[in-house]
């Protein structure tokens, strides 16, 4: 069997070659067109998985070639990108807290707080919203694209440490919509 | 429930039209044939010799819309410029003295032995402003049997160039 070549390998190649290039669209496209799917929906997502491609192309010198997987480096461009579509972003968020709220709601109850997931869910899409972009973007990259922290920290080049922080962070944050005495139980009463 | 499985929950897919990747690698492969296209290296590069160079490269700049490539300039120690390089539309041509290779201007040699064509998307424009920076006409702007419109001038040395455009209504 060929060893095919590492994507640190193609895009070296691609320096000199640039058609080279093509062979990372091909490898991540879909993957990537998901996680822009995901966060902006299918329309916008499609516009700019080309450009984030192409940013990548113009910025392929910069690729730290000791990673062998280019794609924790697309998601770090794929979610600058989504900066410029934040209002998007947040409108398909509570949209999905609307459809996690009625897929949920003949259960009645969900976590440890009971609440009602008709109140849960747009709570949850606000809380995600509130959030810091960092810590946001460090969140949803975790749960969405199920990156590890090392993942994480390749794609917002950070240090690990500094993803830790955010993502617990987060965690707080959504964690005192389900505990007793936390901001939501006040509100959902 | 864990406060990443809650966020979990917010996670849906949307759904993409089949042609969604394509579009996105003919924008990618737009991207990367423009800079192959901006890489090519003309092969061939005509070397001009002037008696004097700075002169030769404001009136090809003015005149023809030739510009200097200044990462290409060759400097002696004392500050004199030896050589240029201008570029216009991907092709390139030195702009050089009368040196050791011996090839000389028109201007102190007295004799053109040869001319330069050129390929231009807009050659009545192109005529205009030869002409508005005083370039010398020797072939007036005329359409040819063969599909071209044409013109030639010489610049301020002498050298003779020949600008030309394809047209697509062909003279009888």
């Amino acid at each position: 069997m060929v060893d095919l070549p590492s994507d640190a390998e193609v895009i070296g190649r691609s320096l000199e070659q640039p058609e080279a290039f093509g062979l990372i669209y091909d490898r991540h496209a879909a993957i990537v067109l998901r996680f822009l799917g995901r966060r902006v929906g299918a329309e916008v997502a499609e516009g700019l998985v080309g450009e984030l491609f192409r940013i990548a192309f113009e910025r392929r010198k910069t690729f730290d070639v000791s990673r062998p997987s280019a794609l924790p480096w697309l998601y770090g461009i794929g979610s600058n990108l989504l900066l410029k579509h934040r209002r998007g972003e947040a409108r398909r968020l509570r949209a999905s807290a609307r459809m996690a709220a009625d897929s949920e709601a003949p259960a009645r109850r969900v976590g440890a707080a009971a609440l009602d997931a008709r109140l849960l869910f747009p709570r949850v899409a606000d809380a995600i919203e509130a959030l810091p972009d960092g810590e946001r973007e460090a969140l949803l990259l975790f749960a969405w694209e199920d990156l590890s922290y090392q993942g994480v920290a390749e794609a917002l080049e950070l240090p690990i440490g500094t993803v830790r922080s955010r993502l617990n962070r987060a965690r707080a944050q959504l964690r005192e919509l389900l505990e007793p005495g936390g901001k939501s139980r006040g509100r959902a009463r | 429930m864990k406060p990443v499985d809650l966020a979990k929950k917010l996670r849906r897919e949307a759904a993409f039209e089949p042609a969604a990747l394509d579009r996105g690698k003919a924008m990618l492969m737009a991207a990367i044939r423009q800079e192959a296209e901006s890489r090519r290296q003309p092969t061939i590069i005509p070397q001009v010799p002037y008696a004097d160079i700075p002169a030769a490269l404001s009136f090809l700049e003015r005149a023809f819309g030739f510009r200097e490539i200044p990462s290409a300039r060759f400097v002696s120690p004392d500050g004199v410029l030896l050589h240029a390089t201008v570029e216009f539309a991907g092709g390139l041509v030195g702009v050089g003295g009368q040196g050791d290779h011996g090839a000389v201007s028109p201007a102190s040699g007295g004799v053109e032995s040869q001319f330069i064509s050129v390929h231009v998307d807009d050659v009545d424009a192109h005529y205009q402003r030869a002409v508005a920076a005083g370039a010398r006409i020797v072939n007036d702007l005329r359409d040819h049997s063969w599909g071209e419109r044409t013109y030639w001038a010489l610049d301020l040395e002498g050298h003779r160039w020949r600008f030309g455009q394809p047209i697509r209504e062909v003279p009888q």
